[in-house]
């Protein structure tokens, strides 16, 4: 019983850490938010299981993140707002030829991350870029402007 | 001379959607899917439920309690596999004599349901009739025995305890794995 | 004997959770699914292991999942129905300009999820989108309208 209450707790603490702690994992997850997720991860486990070990616990305990994900993911699928609160939202950072330098701060985003998901997709040059956007699971998409499409 | 590769003309083997996209989807496999998939969670929602209420241990339905006399006994009915559980036994005054209370366990609580410490230590421990037999010096008034347990492996066990004077009280505690 | 049991049945477990759970990884994952795996993983984990901690134990229960793997992995080769059972079946979530509101629906997948795929190939809009397809590894895959 007390592990189900603390499977809910951590869940929710777990959505509300990341959320808050992390837009870059996905896309460009580097080897310092692998060790920071895993990390976190791996402590919520042990004060979810605490000294009782048992397969019984544990499944319990599984079941509960598993409906709870289920009830999220609905609840999100239902209502864009709720969706909004528990992903984000895409970004818009490169706005043709133009930065948005606070939100760029905002989310530690710099030139060089959006240029290499430029590289990615064969561009050589930012000028070839219309529109960059940071999208929910971190990774960067690239819309081309149409004169370097044509080109290419 | 390396054998030559076994080859095989390519064709439209995956099914197409409109004659144009193959994609190869099996919408009738995934209705019948979700619907067992809402099967599922409407299982799972019980299991937790269940859960909730205490009935796989640690909670109101996984506890035990006997009245017998003058011996009082409260107990966890589900027990978990290697986890932790203390069954505490009270004794009434009338269950004290000449300043000591016996007490006679069955082997399965020392064994089965893996007793780790007796808290008070008894005066004496003796082996005997399937089980063993504790002498603990108690000076009047209410006391009460705990039996630290440590269950270590799973399964249903049958336990009893005897006080002199008193009807033997038997239970049986579930192991959960 | 028991460990072993306990992996094999932890391993079951895991797939099946896994695969009702529901199927957004790919590139649609978000750093929150990202942590899910890990959670339902580690605690698996730790049932598993229990209080056997010994790396005899340790070896059997990788090579008791690496075993299972194996056999799933070649039966799901085998046998197009069992595949379907652990992967599931592609799925048409958009088609020439018309969504499909119910597998949409129970796939959690919203118009959102489609467009940030759209986005990924370079498009600029869902008009562009000719077909949207839910892949079995939980990634959307867009084909562009000819133009």
């Amino acid at each position: 019983m007390a592990t189900v209450l603390h499977a809910v707790f951590g869940y929710f603490f777990l959505l509300l850490t990341v959320r808050i702690l992390t837009r870059r994992p996905g896309g460009q997850l580097t080897l310092f938010e692998f060790v920071i997720v895993f990390l976190i991860g791996g402590v919520i486990i042990l004060s979810t299981v605490g000294k009782d070990r048992s397969l019984t616990n544990c499944v319990c305990a599984i079941i509960t993140v598993g409906l709870l994900h289920q009830s999220v993911s609905w609840l999100r699928a239902r209502y864009p707002r709720f969706g909004v609160i528990v992903d984000g939202t895409p970004l818009l950072v490169l706005d043709r030829g133009k930065w948005d330098t606070d939100l760029m701060k905002k989310m530690r985003l710099d030139e060089n991350d959006v240029m290499a998901a430029a590289r990615s997709k064969g561009l050589t040059s930012l000028t070839q870029i219309k529109y960059a956007v940071l999208e929910r699971n971190g990774s960067i998409s690239i819309i081309q402007a149409e004169a370097s499409k044509s080109e290419a | 001379m390396p054998a030559a590769p076994h080859l095989k003309p390519v064709e439209d083997t995956v099914p197409m959607v409109h004659g144009e996209v193959a994609i190869g989807e099996d919408l009738e496999f995934q209705r019948r899917w979700w619907r067992f998939e809402r099967i599922v969670w409407i299982a799972f929602a019980l299991i937790v439920l269940l859960d909730l209420l205490g009935v796989f241990g640690k909670g109101y339905f996984a506890k035990g309690h006997i009245h017998q006399g003058p011996v009082e006994v409260k107990f966890e009915r589900v027990e978990r596999l290697g986890t932790p559980s203390i069954m505490t036994i009270h004794f009434a005054p009338e269950a004290i004599h000449r300043g000591t209370v016996q007490l006679w366990v069955s082997e399965s609580v020392v064994g089965d349901l893996g007793n780790r410490r007796i808290i008070p230590q008894p005066e004496s421990s003796t082996v005997g009739n399937s089980g063993v037999s504790y002498i603990f010096p108690a000076s009047g008034g209410r006391s009460s025995v705990l039996f630290a347990l440590q269950p270590a492996s799973p399964g249903v066990f049958r336990f009893a305890l005897r006080v002199p004077g008193v009807n033997e009280i038997r239970s049986r505690v579930v192991v959960m794995p | 004997m028991a460990a072993i049991l306990r992996a094999a049945f932890g391993y079951c477990f895991l797939i099946f959770t896994v695969r009702v759970v529901g199927r957004r990884p790919g590139k649609q994952m978000t750093p929150f699914e990202f942590v899910l795996i890990f959670f339902i993983g580690g605690l698996m984990l730790t049932a598993m292991v229990g209080d056997e901690a010994s790396l005899t134990n340790a070896i059997g229960q990788i090579m008791t999942i690496a075993i299972m793997h194996y056999g799933i992995a070649w039966l799901r080769q085998r046998s197009p129905r069992f595949a379907s059972m652990t992967d599931g079946t592609p799925l048409v979530l958009l088609e020439k300009g018309q969504w499909r509101i119910g597998t949409m629906f129970n796939s959690r997948i919203t118009d959102d999820d489609v467009m940030a795929a759209a986005r990924d190939k370079g498009l600029s809009q869902l008009a562009q989108v000719e077909y949207a397809i839910l892949e079995r590894n939980g990634e959307i895959s867009i084909v562009s309208g000819d133009r």
